[in-house]
């Protein structure tokens, strides 16, 4: 562990902040990442059908494995193609 | 998560209570206030419908972490 | 340990690496043996062979706590408490300390002992943060150990872009030794969040810019001439158009920390001039929160805005340094800060006398931000030797140079009237018939800077509108 000064005027908290969220869903495009791990798949799909059920634009993502983090080429994908994701399912 | 925030994505985790400690923990580490919902453990023996319901419970929690709260 | 020390007793601080300690050795064991004596050792476990119950302070932990300077060290404890101690050999000293009589019968009556481990360069910084006692007040941030430090700079917007070095407390502490200052000493409120900036937190921008400790007091020197309320910081910062500070060093700490006033002096390579330069931008955006899309409007900004520092070349020139044009004396180190942007090269190989290079350069000033405005931005004229040399043969002092520049910068107002050129803007048609000068009084700054070769010189542009209403050029001492 590596212990560094705050160059800063040390005004804002430490941990880093969450993005801003939009105010609405409407015309935002949601990508729902499925990280791999068994039942999740069900659990996501049922929210996606939900969410599109409201109207909102849903697009399903999956992980290969669950053992590594998404490869880098998925992210982008998803950075590229949507406004929101949400991730799941881990236990 | 952190990633997908890095590169301007708004995200939310779902995770089963089992993960809570472990979340905080990674958090803490990596300095981030990830937005996390969770749902009760365990989910693997549960069925389908079971699963389904648990998304419907949770889809409220889950689209509030993804709009800005007034 | 420090639970070794005795309660009532003596010990004796050592090293292996000292001609002394060595010499000193059968009389430790004498004393180990009959004075019941602790020795510690900070370098070599093996060392005095003479103490067969030596004990291992390499960590330098009790040499820190019992304050060691010199070795060997030797000092009695009563009661708890240390009542008395003596360094280097002396067999006087030794005698009343121990109350043993006929120490070291071979030995010289004294001699000097040698600096004890712990005081070195580099050691004491990290027996101070071992021990809490930095008496650095910034707030610690911890980089897990999941996180690569650099990308942890990044995502927490404390970088300009570039890789920093990351600031721990050792770093900022070696730093610190860099100036006499007081660590908590406030230079002024840093626009725009108006956050005050510490020495400490200016050495701390200071270690991640690249800094070494001997450039501090430049850093410090410009911090103070930007938050100078003629300076006008926060336009600057806040501005549309492209400047940020160029800092201007003068003096004999130029050449003490290595600093480029020749050859690239404006371009990339030099440790100082580029470190000095970026650690003033980073106070800026970390103290004082000015940032790009934030309240830092720059349309395009300019590259001087990563790192825009340089030295005048002094030596050899005829001309006064910038400096001592603006009233400080001949030999003091200084700073001279001014807001501006980018290089418009000036390129005269073929003048023969100052009166044809100084057109050569009134012409291209005459164009500095638009060829229609009058009254324009300030100026700052970077004359190369090779054109310097022709203003010298001709016997052309620096006041000279200005006098002609002054003048050739008038301009005909028919030439700034509205449509003029082809151009829209400009005033209005009362104007034909004047003249106005390109530059207020005092517009312009000349400094000599570059290799020897090549006839190029450079202006840098200022903002906006010269004078009063926009950003003065400030100079401040340099301070130990």
């Amino acid at each position: 562990m590596t212990v560094l000064l705050d160059p800063t005027s040390e005004r804002s908290p430490t941990t880093r902040p969450r993005l801003p969220r939009p105010k609405r869903l409407d015309g935002l495009k949601i990508g729902i990442l499925d990280i791999a791990k068994s039942r999740g798949d069900v659990f996501l799909h049922r929210l996606g059908e939900r969410l599109t059920e409201r109207g909102v634009a849903v697009t399903h993502y999956a992980k290969p494995t669950n053992t590594r983090v998404a490869p880098l080429p998925l992210r982008q994908q998803i950075a590229a193609e949507v406004d929101l994701v949400i991730e799941g399912l881990s236990d | 998560m952190a990633d997908l925030e890095a590169r301007g994505i708004p995200t939310v985790g779902v995770a089963t209570t089992e993960f809570i400690e472990g979340a905080a923990a990674q958090a803490k580490s990596l300095g981030i206030d990830p937005a996390l919902v969770f749902i009760p453990h365990p989910v693997q023996d549960r069925t389908d419908d079971e699963l389904k319901k648990l998304a419907d419970d949770h889809l409220e929690a889950i689209v509030a972490m993804l709009v800005k709260a007034d | 340990m420090t639970e070794d020390l005795p309660r009532d007793g003596l010990v004796a601080v050592v090293k292996r690496d000292c001609p002394t300690c060595v010499m000193a050795a059968p009389v430790l064991g004498d004393l180990a043996r009959d004075a019941g004596l602790t020795v510690y050792t900070q370098d070599d476990l093996s060392f005095p062979e003479t103490v067969p119950e030596r004990i291992d302070d390499t960590s330098l932990d009790v040499s820190h706590r019992l304050k060691i300077e010199i070795v060997p060290t030797l000092i009695r404890f009563a009661e708890g408490r240390e009542v008395d101690r003596t360094y280097g050999w002396d067999r006087g000293e030794w005698q009343r300390l121990s109350g043993v009589a006929g120490l070291g019968r071979d030995l010289p009556e004294a001699r000097p002992g040698c600096g004890a481990k712990n005081v070195e360069p580099g050691v004491i910084e990290r027996l101070k943060v071992r021990f809490n006692e930095t008496g650095l007040r910034s707030r610690r941030i911890e980089i897990g150990e999941d996180e690569d430090e650099q990308e942890a700079m990044f995502a927490r917007g404390w970088s300009d872009g570039l890789p920093l070095v990351p600031p721990t407390e050792e770093r900022v502490l070696r730093m610190l030794d860099g100036t006499a200052r007081d660590p908590q000493e406030v230079l002024g409120l840093v626009p725009p969040a108006l956050a005050a900036a510490t020495v400490e937190k200016i050495a701390i921008n200071a270690v991640m810019a690249g800094c070494k400790p001997e450039y501090l007091p430049v850093v410090l020197a410009a911090v103070e001439a930007v938050l100078e309320e003629s300076f006008a910081m926060h336009g600057v910062l806040a501005t549309t158009m492209f400047v940020g500070p160029v800092v201007i060093v003068n003096g004999p700490i130029r050449r003490r920390i290595g600093m480029n006033a020749k050859g690239n002096a404006l371009g990339q390579g030099n440790r100082a001039n580029a470190a000095i330069g970026r650690a003033l931008q980073l106070v800026i955006r970390n103290i004082g929160e000015g940032r790009p899309q934030e309240v830092d409007r720059a349309t395009l900004g300019n590259p001087g805005k990563l790192t825009y520092c340089f030295a005048e070349d002094e030596e050899a020139s005829s001309w006064e340094p910038l400096s001592v044009e603006r009233g400080l004396a001949q030999g003091q180190s200084a700073v001279t800060v001014f807001a501006g942007y980018g290089l418009q090269g000036v390129v005269d190989q073929k003048s023969r006398d100052p009166e044809s290079l100084s057109r050569s350069f009134a012409e291209s000033l005459k164009t500095l931000s638009n060829v229609k405005h009058a009254p324009a931005c300030d100026a700052l004229l970077v004359v190369c030797p090779e054109h310097h040399r022709t203003f010298r043969l001709a016997g052309w002092s620096k006041a000279r140079l200005y006098e002609e520049l002054y003048r050739l910068c008038e301009i005909p107002g028919s030439d700034l009237v509205a449509g003029a050129k082809g151009i829209a803007g400009g005033g209005p048609a009362s104007l034909a018939g004047k003249t106005v000068n390109k530059f207020r009084p005092g517009g312009i700054m000349i400094v000599r800077a570059g290799g020897d070769a090549g006839m190029f010189s450079g202006i840098i542009g200022g903002w906006s509108v010269g004078g009063p209403r926009g950003s003065l050029p400030v100079t401040k001492e340099v301070r130990p």
